[in-house]
């Protein structure tokens, strides 16, 4: 469905050029550009993207020229793997643009060249690059009790498809749920910590779902996540308590600005849950003060950008930042191990942790 | 003594010193090693050649040929001959020993310009080859349709006279005029070819009219062809400028003077001066008209110096005392000689520096077969001689390295294709040492350049914002048609339909045409 519109959309376009280069006149694009006048904030939805203003690509000039000529190849390339069931990374697209024909023309430097020509293209179509074939590798997986029907038409369970559970593959869209049995899903940023939580049978015993984002949350994951979320299910994300987690965290609830003319990523009904300042102040993590980390240098730059992102404007997330900028010190999930010799420990603690949190921030009782 | 009064075109010979004298101070004349010797010897005998071939006012034709010579004796250094001839109206078998058997025996030393640094060069020349080699040299000349003598002579360099050693007729009769000089000298051509090369070349930019060839001993043979038959105007000699005058030589008029009243005293002897300029300047000075020149006590003749020097409105000193080459001829030697894509010369209004009348001629060259040098390329010339040391020394290197050629369209002169000329013509040429190869930092002379200079540039800013503005035009279509044939095939692939992109290529190649015959264009359209 999606394909045919893509290919729609693409066809008229290039007909559209055809017919204003038989009239005699040199070919414009018009679209919407991903700037900071098109896009909105709003705490409680997230990125908004609208367009107010237009750009053109002018083929009337030298400096648009290339891009008129890049995003036209780049549609037929597009359209090509789509009509032949293939995908391609951002990679293999930039490759796309490595041959000999195009030496003096749209051969690109470096890959940045034609990443920026994705995103145009994402602009001039509406769409979201995974729509026209140029897909990421798959970075997330979900595991628990969730029954969905995948692209090809077969029905999986997230917690019986292997140790991690289910991959998130990268056009969440084809994917249907059939039922769900849990009571919420815990978005965790890192891989250690959630597989512990997998392996110690907290997802089977306490009806949750584990999503492991693997770093700052893919495309496809936010999308996921932003679907099952319509389905009702309360999110929750656990991340290190880092100016990098912040963002990763706002990244889930809001969608990034990178993004922000692709719709449907933002989960605003998400919480973060932890780990918040007030746990290592107060909190849970009180006592195990020694067990955190000093902040790099690379980390302190970030809590200070921190202060200027339009998603972690509101007073909540300018806080937890206010905490780096003066104990430049973070603390790692990985800290429940320092916490915990014995595997038992262990999982009572997660257990004790989500227990406390998504009671605090969700009302949710597990 | 010098007689200023009377004008004429007839040669003036005069003695002014001796040739022990400078064979005491041969560096002086640019004799100082064999290297330097051999380029000032070529230097010489061929400015002679080109002054006496230019005498008639007919195109001249100016032949070199040199050649090792074995000698018998063991020299460390090898041996030249060399033979200069010139197409001029040629010499009366009384004249050579004069013309050439003394040193400053020489037309130079009248308010008239003229080619030659020293006014000894060519005598300095064979001076040199004698002190070197001891052998003598020798002219050989005819008038049109008279007999062609050779003369074998030497200097006596402690009385400074021609020894004529042997005297006799060639030939009856000579159809047409000519002068060969032919000595022999001790010297090094291999270390001097370079310099010897591009005098030549320099030469035959600023006498387009000639005809120059050369013959090295090496057996190189160089031709210098000339590329009009047009020749500049022979300078006048002219009456003093009143601001030209010292002190010295106006007591000197004023004592000689035939004139019975201070009024057609002035009028008489000063260029620029006419009935109402003379009373002027006489009631500037406080002094009746009427007053008998000889009669000025030392005071009056103060107070009439003083008059001359700071009365304002003299018209400027007759050009015609001087020989510029002239904006047209300059560029044709340009041309000529350096094929460059663009060339424009001035000729600036004549101008004063102290005492003596000057008119700047520039030029400025660029693209073409110019080729770079890392360094700024700039031709000087004084009076028609190529000036080849000393550059970075010289007012007109440093007002180039002043400017800033940005404004011009140039980055920097060093790094582009652009040949800059200068040519200071005067009857006497501020140069700055006794070596009298570069022009010292006079204020009038520096303004003249600056601003022939700066006015060749302006051309060049148009010629070259023209010429980069097609080369723009000319990329932009370029890059224009790969980009729509890209666009074209992509369109095809997707559509089965190719656009028919020529239309608007067509149209871009309209606006390039418009700045040149299009030919190219169409070309590439079709």
């Amino acid at each position: 469905m999606e394909e045919m519109n893509v290919k729609k959309r693409a066809l008229e376009l290039a007909r559209q050029i055809v017919g204003m280069i038989k009239k005699g006149e040199f070919p414009e694009i018009e679209y919407p550009p991903n700037s900071q006048k098109n896009i909105e904030f709003d705490e409680k939805i997230g990125y908004i993207f609208d367009p107010k203003a237009y750009s053109r690509i002018k083929g009337s000039r030298v400096k648009s020229l290339k891009t008129l000529a890049g995003v036209l190849y780049g549609l037929s390339r597009a359209l090509d793997h789509l009509e032949n069931g293939l995908t391609m990374t951002k990679r293999d697209f930039y490759y796309v643009h490595k041959v000999e024909k195009l030496k003096e023309t749209l051969f690109p430097e470096d890959q940045r060249e034609t990443d920026a020509r994705i995103v145009l293209m994402e602009l001039i179509l509406g769409m979201p690059r995974e729509a026209f074939s140029i897909t990421s590798d798959p970075r997330g997986w979900i595991y628990g009790d969730i029954e969905l029907i995948d692209k090809s038409g077969r029905v999986l369970r997230t917690d019986r498809v292997g140790e991690m559970g289910y991959s998130v593959p990268p056009r969440p869209e084809n994917i249907k749920f059939k039922r769900i049995g849990v009571k919420a899903v815990i978005a965790i940023e890192k891989v250690g910590p959630a597989k512990n939580m997998i392996e110690l049978g907290i997802p089977e015993e306490r009806k949750i779902a584990i999503a492991i984002l693997q770093g700052q949350a893919s495309r496809s994951m936010r999308r996921f996540l932003r679907m099952l979320s319509d389905e009702g299910i309360p999110t929750a994300i656990l991340t290190d308590l880092s100016p990098w987690s912040l963002r990763i965290a706002a990244t889930v609830i809001y969608n990034s600005i990178n993004s922000a003319h692709i719709p449907y990523l933002a989960s605003p009904e998400a919480r973060f849950i932890g780990i918040l300042a007030k746990d290592v102040e107060e909190g849970f993590f009180r006592d195990y003060q020694f067990a955190l980390e000093p902040l790099t240098q690379a980390d302190l730059k970030a809590a200070i950008d921190n202060q200027f992102l339009p998603n972690l404007q509101n007073e909540f997330w300018q806080e937890e930042n206010k905490w780096f900028l003066e104990e430049k010190k973070k603390a790692e999930i990985e800290i429940f191990k320092a916490m915990s010799p014995t595997a038992r420990k262990l999982k009572d603690l997660f257990v004790r942790y989500l227990r406390e949190k998504l009671d605090e921030h969700m009302g949710i009782s597990i | 003594m010098k007689r200023c009064d009377r004008m004429s075109e007839e040669v003036k010979l005069e003695e002014i010193s001796a040739a022990d004298f400078f064979y005491r101070n041969k560096s002086l004349a640019g004799f100082d090693n064999p290297v330097r010797a051999t380029y000032t010897i070529v230097r010489e005998l061929v400015e002679n050649a080109l002054d006496a071939a230019e005498v008639p006012e007919r195109p001249p034709q100016v032949e070199i040929v040199m050649m090792e010579y074995k000698s018998k004796i063991k020299s460390s250094l090898p041996w030249y001959k060399m033979a200069v001839a010139d197409n001029g109206i040629g010499l009366d078998p009384d004249e050579i020993p004069r013309a050439f058997g003394r040193v400053f025996v020489s037309s130079k030393y009248r308010l008239i310009q003229s080619r030659g640094t020293f006014g000894l060069g060519g005598t300095m020349a064979l001076l040199y080859g004698q002190i070197t080699t001891n052998i003598p040299f020798k002219v050989i000349s005819a008038k049109e349709n008279e007999p062609v003598y050779e003369i074998t002579m030497m200097i006596d360099i402690k009385k400074n006279e021609p020894v004529i050693i042997e005297k006799r007729i060639l030939r009856g009769v000579s159809r047409a005029s000519f002068t060969i000089v032919e000595s022999f000298f001790e010297g090094n051509y291999p270390r001097a070819k370079k310099k010897i090369i591009d005098y030549l070349h320099q030469t035959a930019i600023v006498v387009p009219y000639a005809n120059i060839s050369f013959l090295d001993p090496e057996g190189n043979f160089y031709i210098f062809p000339r590329s009009t038959n047009r020749m500049p105007p022979r300078p006048k000699e002219a009456l003093h400028h009143p601001k030209g005058v010292d002190l010295e030589l106006l007591q000197r008029l004023l004592r000689s003077t035939r004139a019975r009243t201070l009024k057609s005293f002035l009028i008489r002897h000063f260029q620029r001066v006419g009935e109402k300029t003379s009373i002027e300047v006489l009631k500037l000075a406080n002094l009746p008209p009427g007053k008998k020149p000889s009669k000025l006590d030392k005071q009056e003749i103060s107070s009439l110096f003083h008059a001359l020097k700071s009365y304002n409105r003299f018209l400027p000193p007759d050009p015609s005392v001087l020989s510029p080459l002239g904006a047209g001829l300059f560029e044709l030697g340009i041309r000529k000689e350096l094929q460059p894509e663009f060339v424009k010369a001035v000729q600036r209004p004549p101008s004063v520096y102290g005492a003596h009348p000057f008119i700047i001629e520039a030029a400025v060259a660029y693209g073409g077969q110019i080729r770079l040098v890392g360094d700024i390329q700039l031709y000087r010339y004084a009076n028609r001689i190529p000036l080849l040391y000393d550059v970075s020394s010289d007012i007109s290197y440093q007002i180039i390295k002043k400017i800033d050629w940005n404004n011009y369209g140039i980055k920097s002169p060093e790094d582009e294709p652009v040949v800059f000329f200068v040519h200071v013509v005067s009857t006497k040429v501020p140069f700055k040492t006794v070596g009298k190869e570069f022009i010292a930092n006079v204020p009038e002379v520096a303004k003249e350049v600056e601003l022939g200079l700066r006015t060749c540039a302006r051309d060049l800013r148009i010629f070259l914002s023209r010429k980069r503005r097609k080369e723009t035009l000319r990329r932009r279509y370029k890059l224009f048609k790969m980009y729509y044939q890209i666009i074209a095939d992509t369109l095809r692939d997707m559509l089965g339909e190719r656009p028919p992109i020529e239309v608007l290529l067509n149209r871009l190649s309209a606006n390039v045409g418009e700045e040149n015959g299009g030919d190219e264009c169409k070309e590439e359209s079709a």
